[in-house]
């Protein structure tokens, strides 16, 4: 039985993962790619996110962030700066990065925000207060015509 | 002539710095343990890298590509990394010497050197250094090459640099360390002629060009510098366990002379305390 594909990690503290699967789900750039054995030469750019590994009904999940990776009918061959398994995975440092993060762009959201309703509010002002002598209206209508 | 006082000053000095030696000896050789480490990590990436980046040289697509384009030499940028530290024997005059060699070629060169070392030498010659880095501790060294490889890009792209080369010491083993040069940019282009509908490439050649190349450039200069660090601690280990033995060799002849010395002082106070007695024996 042969009908499996070869995968190899190497990252640059060496070979990280090497696994023989049935099909290897990969994040590139622009989509997921998923390859089985017997896949076409393909070179690929990877994003960030998430390299599933299917074996016998069974789901392997690595971070991979960035790299390329080189595919041909038997092996796929990655190349990236970060691999991580699940158990490396620092999770309370990944929880207080997405807090920290999230209450950044809040923050930062709440300055355009207010950077926006400052313009509103001066525009208003300037209208208001060039309206506010209706009296003064003539003079206009005298140029209109 | 010394006196035994004196000696005894000398071989009290060598011993001193035989410890100062021996210290360094050890810290050099932890250090080198580790150097190697990162070392054997990184050989491999960086290997089919620049397999697979000679291997797109040969697509003919990819040589319209600016990574890959052969164009007029006007600068060439050389990255030269020394260490900032000395005791190394000749580890950083070999790199000095081969990076002079190269830029002999009548070349209109801009230099980033690394190291204090190489800054010194490079400063009295009076070359065109337009950065220099210093004290990079080893744990920056990772992120360190990222960000000279982005640097690198920006300049090759903005045009100040036209080619692109790294000057390092390539570590074979413990006793034995080649200076080398190699070319960054432009990737060389193989003579190799490969179909380019041999492969495909996701999303496409030119887009798959743009990330492989910083990638690329970043594992080469984090692989140069760990080279470049391991056989400079390899060097200094080794050198100061040279001179750790001349210091013990030192210190042996020094201990002999002394105590040479001191037999002869001791003879001749005899002799001069015998014969003074022969001389009022006589009188008696």
């Amino acid at each position: 039985m042969n009908n499996k594909i070869e995968l190899k990690i190497t990252t640059p503290r060496g070979l990280k993962f090497e696994e023989e699967a049935d099909m290897v789900i990969m994040r590139c750039i622009d989509g997921d790619l998923g390859v089985l054995p017997g896949h076409e030469p393909i070179s690929a750019v990877l994003g960030d996110g998430i390299l599933r590994i299917y074996n016998n009904d069974y789901v392997k999940k690595l971070a991979v962030f960035g790299g390329i990776a080189d595919i041909d009918q038997k092996s796929i061959k990655i190349f990236t700066t970060i691999a991580q398994r699940p158990d490396e995975i620092d999770v309370e440092r990944a929880e207080s990065d997405l807090r920290e993060a999230e209450a950044t762009m809040i923050e930062e959201l709440e300055e355009n925000q207010v950077r926006r309703l400052q313009v509103l509010m001066r525009r208003a002002l300037v209208r208001i207060e060039v309206s506010s002598h209706p009296e003064e209206t003539i003079h206009y209508d005298n140029q209109d015509s | 002539m010394a006196s035994l006082r004196d000696i005894k000053q000398r071989i009290s000095n060598v011993s001193s710095t035989e410890q100062i030696v021996k210290a360094m000896n050890m810290i050099a050789s932890t250090k080198l343990h580790k150097a190697r480490a990162q070392l054997e990590g990184v050989r491999p990436i960086y290997h089919h890298l620049s397999l697979l980046v000679d291997e797109l040289g040969s697509y003919s697509r990819a040589r319209s590509h600016v990574f890959f384009k052969e164009r007029e030499v006007r600068n060439s940028l050389y990255i030269i990394l020394t260490s900032d530290r000395g005791f190394s024997g000749g580890y950083n005059a070999n790199i000095m010497a081969k990076a002079l060699e190269h830029m002999n070629q009548g070349k209109n060169e801009k230099i980033l050197v690394v190291g204090s070392k190489g800054s010194e030498f490079f400063k009295k010659r009076e070359k065109n250094i337009i950065r220099t880095i210093t004290d990079v501790a080893d744990a920056q060294v990772y992120h360190g090459s990222e960000s000279i490889a982005r640097w690198v890009v920006e300049l090759y792209l903005s045009g100040e640099a036209d080619e692109v080369f790294v000057v390092y010491t390539q570590f074979e083993s413990l006793l034995n360390y080649v200076p080398k040069v190699d070319q960054l940019l432009p990737a060389a282009a193989s003579t190799e002629e490969l179909n380019d509908d041999d492969r495909k490439f996701e999303p496409d050649i030119l887009t798959y060009i743009d990330h492989v190349i910083p990638f690329y450039l970043h594992m080469s200069l984090f692989r140069a510098f760990s080279e470049s660090h391991t056989s400079e601690q390899a060097a200094r280990m080794i050198n100061m366990d040279a001179a750790r033995k001349n210091a013990e060799e030192m210190i042996e002849e020094l201990i002999r002379f002394y105590n040479r010395k001191r037999q002869a002082a001791i003879t001749q106070e005899l002799s001069e305390i015998v014969g003074s007695a022969d001389v009022l024996n006589t009188f008696e």
